[in-house]
C-alpha cells in the first residue's frame, strides 16, 4: 500500500516507524503519530525517541500497545 | 562512528517547554534538523540537537510558540573554546608533551653489567672518549660500533652487548675470565729472557731448569743483578764463545733478606660519640647541581652526613636528569679515651696479624723472627726484626748481545 506507515517493532522495547506524517502527542506514557491514513498510538511506560527525522523515527521503552484508530 | 562525527561537529542538549513541542518536532523534521534523545519530563521535553540545528531552531520555537535553553554543551568546538580560555593549562599540557617527546630521545642513564677486572669507571671514562655520555642523543648512538670498539679495545672483554632500553643504556660485558699470557711477545723475542732478582738479598735456594745461573747458593745480591741468564753460550774448541743460544730462564730461586717492621700505636685515642641530635635535609638535584631545602646553617659543631639520592625515572627504564632525596647531619662529639691494657694487647696482636697476613699474600715466608714491645704510658710500640723469604725475581729480556760477526766467520769455512 502506497504511502502506509511501516512500523516494525524488536520485542517491547523499541518500535521503528517510517512514512508518518507527524508526531501529535508525545508523554512518557504514550506517543501518537500521525500516518496517511490513520492515527498510530504507542502506549507504554519511560517512552522516548532516540531520533526523530522527517523520515523515520525510533521509539525505546516499555511499549504495551500499538493501536491503530 | 555517529558518535564521533557528533562530537566532532558539536551537539548541544536543550531544554524545550511551551505550547507544543510535538509541533516544533514535526517542524524540526520538515526542516531536516536532527533531534534525537528526545525525553518527555512533564512539564518540558528534553533533546540533543546539533550546534547548527540549533541555530535554525529559532524560527521554528517563534512559530510553536515554544522556548528552548541550552542545558549541556558537548563535542570539539565547545571543547576548543574552552581551552581558549584555559591558555595556561593548555600550554602547560603541550609543553609537557614536548618535554617528554624531547627528553626521551637522550640518553639519561648508563648501566653496566658484568665487569669484575674493568672498573665501571674506567669504562664509563672510555665511553665517555667515545663519544657515549649521558644526555647525548639516542640518534648519535651508533650501537654496533660501540660493540665493535669494546670488544678491540680491551682484549679482555671477549662479548659485549649494548642496549638501549628506554633512556637507559645498557652495556652487558663478558670478561675472559682465564687471564690471557702475553705469548706473542715472548715467542717473537728469539733474544731470550734472563731472571733478574727484584731486590737485594742473599740466595738461599736456586734450582735452574732453564738458562745459565749466575749466582750460587749463599752469594749476595744487588736488586736488578742478572740471577740466571738466559744466553747460553755455544764455546769454540780455543773456549771462545761461537754464539749464544737464547733461551727464556726458568729457575726457582728464593732470596732472603732482613727488615724491620715498627708498629706505633698510642694509648690515648679520640672516640666518636653521637649524641643522638640529627636532623633532615631534604636536597633536589638537576644535573650536577644540587639544592638542599635548608636555608639556615647546621647548626652542629662536628657532624656526619649520610645522603640518600634517588634518580627520578618515568616506567622503568626512563631516567631524568633530576634527582631528589634527603641528607641526614648527626652530630657527634669528640671525646679522648685510653685504651686499657687488654684492649692494647689485643690492638697489637691485631697488627702483628696484618703484617703476617700481607706478607702471606705476597708470598713472602718468614724465616726468623725477633719481635719486642715497648709499652710506656703514651704508646706501645712493637719492633719486628725478621729475615723474609722470597722468590723475588722477574723476567726480562737479556741483556747479552748475539755474536753476529764471529758466527758468520766461522760458518764460512765449514760450509
Amino acid at each position: 500500500m502506497l504511502g502506509a506507515a511501516i512500523v516494525t517493532t524488536t520485542g517491547n522495547r523499541e518500535a521503528f516507524i517510517e512514512n508518518y506524517k507527524g508526531i501529535l502527542e508525545y508523554t512518557t506514557e504514550s506517543i501518537v503519530l500521525q500516518g496517511k491514513n490513520c492515527k498510530i498510538c504507542f502506549e507504554g511506560k519511560k517512552l522516548s525517541i532516540d531520533y526523530y527525522t522527517n523520515e523515520d523515527m525510533k521509539i525505546s521503552g516499555m511499549i504495551d500497545a500499538v493501536r491503530y484508530f | 562512528m555517529l558518535h564521533w562525527i557528533q562530537y566532532i561537529r558539536g551537539y548541544v542538549t536543550i531544554k524545550v517547554w511551551g505550547y507544543s513541542a510535538e509541533r516544533l518536532l514535526n517542524l524540526c523534521g520538515n526542516h531536516d534538523i536532527l533531534v534525537w534523545g528526545i525525553k518527555d519530563h512533564g512539564d518540558y521535553h528534553t533533546m540533543n540537537i546539533s550546534v547548527q540545528g540549533f541555530f535554525a531552531l529559532k524560527p521554528l520555537l517563534k512559530k510553536t510558540g515554544t522556548r528552548a535553553a541550552v542545558l549541556q554543551r558537548y563535542g570539539l568546538p565547545f571543547f576548543v573554546s574552552k581551552m581558549y580560555r584555559r591558555k595556561i593549562f593548555v600550554i602547560g599540557l603541550v609543553g609537557c608533551m614536548l618535554f617528554w617527546i624531547l627528553t626521551s630521545g637522550y640518553i639519561w642513564n648508563i648501566k653496566i653489567d658484568g665487569n669484575f677486572a674493568l672498573t665501571e669507571d674506567v669504562l664509563l671514562d672510555y665511553l665517555e672518549e667515545q663519544g657515549v655520555h649521558t644526555a647525548m642523543k639516542k640518534s648519535r648512538l651508533r650501537i654496533e660500533d660501540l660493540e665493535r670498539a669494546l670488544r678491540e679495545d680491551y682484549d679482555i672483554i671477549t662479548w659485549t652487548s649494548v642496549q638501549l632500553d628506554g633512556t637507559t643504556l645498557l652495556v652487558h660485558i663478558k670478561e675472559n675470565e682465564m687471564p690471557e699470557y702475553d705469548q706473542s711477545s715472548q715467542s717473537k723475542n728469539d733474544k731470550g729472557m734472563d731472571l733478574i732478582a727484584d731486590r737485594s738479598g742473599t740466595v738461599s735456594y736456586i734450582i735452574t731448569r732453564s738458562g745459565v745461573p749466575q749466582v750460587a747458593l749463599g752469594d749476595t745480591v744487588e736488586k736488578g743483578d742478572v740471577l740466571v741468564s738466559g744466553a747460553v753460550p755455544v764455546y769454540n774448541e780455543d773456549t771462545t764463545v761461537r754464539k749464544y743460544q737464547f733461551v727464556q730462564s726458568d729457575a726457582d730461586i728464593i732470596l732472603r733478606y732482613g727488615e724491620d717492621i715498627s708498629v706505633e700505636k698510642s694509648v690515648a685515642y679520640e672516640e666518636k660519640r653521637y649524641t643522638g641530635e640529627e636532623k633532615k635535609i631534604y636536597v633536589l638535584g638537576a644535573g650536577d647541581k644540587e639544592w638542599s631545602l635548608r636555608l639556615r646553617k647546621i647548626p652542629y659543631a662536628a657532624y656526619d652526613s649520610s645522603e640518600e639520592k634517588k634518580q627520578v625515572k618515568l616506567l622503568d627504564h626512563l631516567y631524568l636528569p633530576f634527582s631528589y632525596g634527603h641528607r641526614i647531619v648527626k652530630e657527634y662529639e669528640i671525646t679522648e679515651q685510653k685504651h686499657t691494657e687488654e684492649e692494647m694487647k689485643t690492638l697489637m696482636q691485631e697488627e702483628w696479624d696484618k703484617i703476617i697476613t700481607t706478607l702471606d699474600e705476597k708470598g713472602v715466608q718468614i724465616a726468623e723472627k725477633n719481635v719486642t714491645i715497648k709499652k710506656n704510658d703514651k704508646k706501645w710500640v712493637l719492633n719486628a726484626h725478621m729475615q723474609l723469604e722470597e722468590a723475588a725475581v722477574k723476567l726480562v729480556p737479556t741483556s747479552t748481545e748475539p755474536v753476529v760477526e764471529e758466527e758468520t766467520q766461522e760458518e764460512t769455512p765449514t760450509e
